[in-house]
């Protein structure tokens, strides 16, 4: 069995930029000028006499339109008002269709950033390949729309009357534990927790020097290629790396990982809670890799946000789909 | 900050989607009009089902196409991607690592699991194996002219068995395994499957397979499995059920021909199945019937729920039977003080 260094002990090699807000200032004001113009086209194949599923469109940075799930209870089941709550997905999972926690109070919507399916008809760099799509280039990287497009879904959310617009939550594994950090960081006057497993796309370039498991392996495969991009491919992704947003996620965290996930090192979970300065818990769970230890978290992460978004869940027995990576 | 360190002793297997729900979350049972399966096709539609399907695929030639791909590439062994011919006829996709050096080497086929996204081999498999993914139709690269929409490919045409995309996606997985065993880098008496229970039928079709590791049920008893949960995928065949209920029959009979359990006698290779906790769907009595009835070796292995745990038994084991080496993914963390 190898050996390596103790997770905890770590040190990061990420560098804030400088000019870090004011790049994330600038995408903010670009999507207040963008009309949200949301659809919502009622899925009668997929409500049931609990939940009702609409398929959801808006619009997002650059003029790209983003689809989702959306479910909520009927007001015979459970009345409104709701707290929300989105689902971000995983880098190769489809997005969740969030049945299963509209079930148990919450207006919930599950959100496909550009490149999904049902979302791609304008952007669509494939998988593998959103990773490095453009990342020697900050300006046009694939994640510069893509974390845009996971922070609309609130926006969304805030706009439905039926949403308690001051009680949102977000929940993802992997992406889209990395999704729920940066979304956290981009709309800190809605979200008021956050649960984040596996996160990814954190101390991107660390990281890739720890595994050879996708995705990360698509930057090892790239700079095989192309060693001469490393500098330019370390600069870019300074400016989406989960640890440079940590300081601005204000709302309680929890945070779980593997001690032995081979997709999204541990090292790199323990350099993002050092950067934060906010409400955090995490949990780590010895033998588990990008499983994160769901088995036993996912109790953990209703429990979470049960008690910061109180949704008027019927009963007790009720669980969540697993949210799986 | 608070952290706590937390295994407890109970156990799944590692699987990135939806499938590995099936061991680990025990749902409530609801009457939806499909907990009481109807009346099973017999052994003779059974056969005549798949029969159909593999005159179909010896009729149409596979005309492979291979394309080096050197971003996949590496020091050890070179990426390809391919493409194959299935029935209709269809074009689908793979990515094909062969290793450097002198073969033949054992082979792997890494069954897809349920979704639109297939990523080339894992770094350690391409290390031992000539090891395949497969891009089945409706996935990326195989979505042309058929666009799977996940949630909707499990259901799409399911009350006809005959018109049933999966029918089209199972004569897939065949001439995948085809494809890869004809590769003269490959040593023909051993060659594997990993994934979910569609590896089952696979072997049954193809009884030359040497070693199958079964990961999580998909189609083994699904009209059940749908009827005890509302986690998708499997939830497909409840909102199906509730849109469509005259097509009730055609669900089941669909369903019940490509269930692994009515092909398990004319399965020669050696299985293992990982089973979940006793008492939750999946666990060994209700692996039970199809066990027994395998025609070759079986073993079970009881998850732990530790992901990395279970994928280095499931890993070691495969290994073992192709004659191969484990890669074990665990690694012990010691203290060496800082380090970057």
């Amino acid at each position: 069995m190898s050996k390596r260094g103790r997770a905890q002990d770590h040190q990061t090699s990420v560098e804030r930029p400088p000019d870090f807000d004011e790049f994330w200032a600038a995408i903010q004001q670009e999507l207040e000028e963008t009309p949200l113009d949301p659809t919502l086209t009622p899925v009668p194949m997929r409500s049931t006499d609990e939940v009702e599923v609409f398929e959801i469109g808006y619009t997002s940075l650059d003029g790209v339109r983003i689809a989702g799930w959306y479910c909520r209870p009927r007001e015979s089941y459970i009345a409104g008002p709701y707290p929300g709550l989105s689902i971000v997905p995983g880098y190769v999972s489809e997005p969740t269709l969030p049945k299963s926690w509209a079930k148990l109070g919450y207006a919930a919507v599950g959100v496909a950033p550009r490149g999904k399916l049902r979302s791609n008809a304008q952007f669509n760099p494939g998988y593998p390949g959103l990773l490095i799509h453009n990342i020697v280039d900050k300006n046009t990287y694939s994640y510069r729309g893509f974390y845009a497009d996971a922070a609309r879904a609130i926006d969304f959310l805030v706009a439905r009357p039926e949403v308690i617009s001051d009680r949102i939550g977000v929940h993802g594994s992997s992406q889209g534990g990395a999704l729920t950090l940066t979304t956290a960081a981009m709309r800190p006057d809605n979200i008021v927790c956050g649960a984040s497993g596996a996160p990814y796309l954190t101390g991107f370039m660390d990281a890739a020097k720890l595994t050879h498991s996708y995705p990360y392996e698509e930057m090892n495969e790239y700079l095989r290629l192309y060693p001469e991009r490393e500098q330019a491919m370390r600069e870019t992704v300074a400016y989406f790396d989960c640890i440079n947003f940590a300081p601005q996620i204000t709302a309680p965290m929890l945070i779980y990982a593997g001690l032995n996930d081979d997709v999204c090192p541990p090292e790199t979970a323990y350099n993002l809670v050092a950067a934060m300065p906010g409400e955090v818990t995490l949990h780590v769970h010895e033998r588990c890799g990008h499983d994160a230890g769901n088995f036993w978290e996912m109790a953990e992460v209703e429990a979470f946000l049960a008690k910061h978004l109180r949704p008027n869940t019927p009963t007790a027995d009720l669980r969540a789909q697993t949210t799986v990576g | 900050m608070t952290e706590t360190s937390d295994t407890a002793d109970v156990p799944a297997v590692e699987t990135s989607d939806a499938e590995a729900n099936l061991t680990t979350t025990p749902a409530p049972v609801s009457e939806r009009g499909n907990a009481s399966s109807p009346a099973a096709p017999s052994a003779a539609e059974v056969a005549a089902f798949w029969d159909q399907i593999d005159a179909e695929l010896a009729a149409i030639p596979a005309a492979p196409e291979l394309e080096e791909a050197p971003l996949y590439s590496t020091e050890f062994s070179t990426t390809y991607k391919v493409r194959l011919t299935s029935i209709g006829p269809y074009r689908i996709a793979a990515y094909l690592s062969i290793p450097h050096g002198e073969g033949p080497f054992p082979a792997l086929l890494a069954v897809p699991g349920y979704g639109s996204v297939v990523t080339p081999p894992q770094y350690e498999d391409r290390q031992r194996y000539v090891v395949m993914t497969l891009m089945y139709r409706g996935t990326r690269h195989a979505d042309w002219p058929y666009a799977g929409k996940f949630p909707g490919v499990l259901t799409d045409g399911i009350a006809d068995a005959g018109s049933w995309i999966y029918r089209g996606i199972l004569a897939d997985h065949l001439r995948g395994i085809e494809f890869l065993r004809s590769r003269p880098e490959v040593d023909a008496s051993h060659v594997g499957l990993i994934g979910n229970d569609i590896s089952l039928l696979i072997a049954a079709r193809r009884p030359e397979i040497t070693a199958v590791a079964v990961g999580s049920s998909f189609f083994h008893r699904l009209w059940e499995v749908a009827a005890e949960t509302e986690a998708y995928p499997f939830e497909e065949i409840n909102d199906y059920l509730r849109t469509y209920p005259a097509d009730r029959e055609g669900v089941a009979r669909s369903l019940a021909l490509v269930d692994p359990g009515a092909q398990a006698a004319a399965i020669r290779a050696k299985v293992l199945l990982t089973v979940g906790d006793d008492g939750a769907t999946g666990d060994s009595a209700w692996w039970a019937s199809l066990r027994d009835a395998l025609g070759g070796a079986s073993e079970e292995y009881h998850a732990t729920h530790e992901g990395q745990t279970d994928r280095d038994a499931v890993d070691a084991w495969l290994a073992n039977e192709l004659g191969s080496e484990p890669k074990p993914r665990i690694w012990v963390p010691e203290e060496i003080g800082s380090w970057s």
